[in-house]
């Protein structure tokens, strides 16, 4: 009775299910302050929609979340639209590779293949870095010693870099280069894997360009709604891979979702978010890697050869 | 179940068949081996035009016909048999064999198969062999093993289990259907049999063909088609995301930015 057919996906799904399912990731994306992707594009996999179209429309959700989380982080002034911009003109370069480099490993089958390892390589990285950050500080805090704030101001090899700029908001004086790197990468992520690289971004802005906390959020989540946008642009236009009708019950679940997992957010300490967070990038990693590694039902497979 | 009931849809699949030879003439000069009979098979199909909207979760068609000029003395004396193919447009597809690479299962060179049926189906009231030998089915082209791959196919081992793997998948996603008693016969000429189109049919023309065997020979042939199109919504999406793919992308975006601002505005606080 809920049943509802999507026109690209050809398929049908249940209504509850996918508002359901993008309220979930909007939940845990509003909780923890992350885009969600990394979530959702494997449970739409998971769930029967194509691939191709769950890369595609994974990324048409995260515009809409994010619109949403930077309109909240531009009033509290914690947008940096000067590294915005840099970030935005290496995530553009970043996502054209991707879209070209997906549209090649399609055609000689190898695009769910480079796609997982990707998704293991990454989120089994982040996921072990966070939970054993998370899990030191709270060891530390249980023994009674004080936790040593980030040094700020000290100076690392990005410093000796050429070109560089000043951002007066997040009061730093950098070469233009690791911005722009960080921004490809992420652009790259994106148009691959149908996430919007939060998750990537803003550990390497305060680790590598050592910008203050409270502004790497709001510059992330800021540059993700232009290159998500591009990747749903470039995808829809180059592959037909876009379906709307599921975006847009992803992208109404996830707006509600989300604000619900701002709240419960706000209940639970840092270092607790980061860890239980860290658990769920693992799962998802370990999930994956299984895929890869177990012996499939059928080492068959037909995909359509217009598809590619 | 009544006798009436029975009877009522006696009438009601006779007065069908009826508006259907009325509506479409049967096409001329069936293929009938030399010196056999008489009898003539007439068909039609019950939805000749399939639209797919958003509450579409697949479909059953019923084809159904009589048997002009039937020998038969009594129901079910086993004097006809009845074949129907359905066979939808034709679609190219990629088969890939994963082996084992260093502990990851990858994806080995694939193989193209450029016009296959992206559906076929074959009901029957008996064993398609046991109805006509297998020289007979490959000539008509009745049946799976008969499916022609030819160009694609050179006969290997290696070519060969592609083949079957595709079969295979095929049968698993309910595109391709074998069913041997799919076709029932009620009273003494009438016949009766479902298909059922799964949610994930390609859009098109379905060819119907109905062949009526006695004794192993082809004695008549009929044939009927059905238009499996998107409607509505469907379509409207559809069209735009394959004819106007970057207005597509945009409209994609505008609805995401929109709702996102829309959630913002709805649930702000401050």
């Amino acid at each position: 009775m809920f049943q509802i057919y999507l026109p690209i996906a050809e398929i049908s799904v249940n209504l509850l299910v996918m508002l359901g399912l993008g309220a979930a990731v909007g939940f845990l994306s509003g909780m923890f302050g992350v885009g969600g992707g990394f979530l959702l594009t494997p449970f739409l996999m998971l769930s029967g929609i194509p691939p191709a179209i769950a890369v595609a429309t994974g990324a048409n959700q995260i515009v809409g979340t994010s619109v949403s989380g930077t309109l909240a982080q531009w009033r509290r002034g914690n947008v940096d639209l000067h590294m915005g911009a840099l970030l935005i003109a290496g995530g553009v370069a970043g996502a054209l590779v991707g879209v070209l480099l997906l549209k090649y490993l399609r055609g000689v089958g190898q695009a769910g293949l480079i796609i997982s390892l990707t998704y293991v390589v990454f989120l089994g990285t982040i996921g072990a870095l966070m939970l054993w950050e998370s899990v030191n500080v709270m060891r530390r805090q249980r023994a009674g010693k004080s936790v040593s704030a980030r040094k700020s101001g000290q100076h690392n090899w990005i410093h000796g870099l050429p070109f560089k700029m000043r951002f007066p908001r997040s009061r730093l004086y950098i070469s233009a280069i690791p911005p722009l790197a960080i921004g490809g990468l992420v652009g790259l992520l994106a148009s691959f894997l149908g996430v919007g690289g939060g998750f990537i971004m803003v550990p390497a802005m305060i680790y590598i360009l050592r910008m203050p906390t409270n502004i790497v959020v709001g510059t992330s989540i800021f540059q993700i709604i232009f290159v998500t946008a591009l990747v749903t642009l470039l995808h829809a236009t180059l592959n037909h891979t876009l379906d709307i009708l599921l975006a847009f019950l992803l992208i109404i679940g996830g707006v509600i979702g989300g604000q619900f997992g701002v709240r419960a957010g706000q209940k639970l300490r840092g270092e607790q978010l980061r860890a239980l967070l860290a658990l769920m990038v693992l799962g998802v990693a370990v999930r994956i890697l299984i895929d890869l590694v177990a012996r499939p039902a059928d080492i068959y497979s037909i995909i359509p050869a217009a598809g590619g | 179940m009544g006798v009436s009931r029975l009877g009522l849809l006696l009438l009601f699949v006779m007065l069908l068949g009826g508006a259907a030879r009325a509506q479409a003439p049967v096409p001329p000069a069936p293929v009938v081996k030399p010196g056999t009979s008489q009898e003539k098979v007439q068909a039609d199909i019950s939805t000749r035009q399939i639209t797919i909207q958003s509450n579409f979760t697949g479909i059953e068609i019923l084809i159904f016909g009589s048997v002009d000029f039937s020998d038969a003395r009594m129901p079910a004396s086993g004097t006809y048999d009845v074949i129907a193919v359905v066979r939808g447009p034709n679609d190219s597809v990629v088969v890939r064999k994963k082996t084992r690479v260093a502990g990851l299962w990858i994806n080995g060179p694939g193989k193209t198969y450029t016009d296959i049926p992206s559906f076929y189906a074959v009901l029957s009231s008996r064993p398609i062999r046991a109805i006509a030998s297998d020289d007979t089915l490959r000539e008509l082209g009745i049946g799976l093993s008969a499916l022609d791959f030819s160009r694609d196919t050179a006969g290997s081992p290696q070519e060969q289990s592609f083949k079957s793997a595709l079969i295979r998948l095929m049968e698993e996603r309910n595109l391709y259907t074998v069913n041997d008693s799919g076709v029932v016969f009620i009273g003494r000429s009438l016949f009766r049999g479902t298909v059922a189109l799964p949610v994930n049919l390609s859009t098109g023309l379905y060819l119907v063909d109905v062949y009526l065997f006695r004794d192993g020979d082809l004695a008549s042939r009929t044939n009927g088609s059905l238009e499996v199109t998107k409607a509505g919504m469907e379509a409207t999406i559809y069209n735009l995301a394959f004819h106007k793919p970057f207005l597509y992308g945009l409209l994609g975006i505008a609805i995401a930015v929109l709702a996102g601002l829309m959630g913002w505005f709805a649930f702000r606080r401050d």
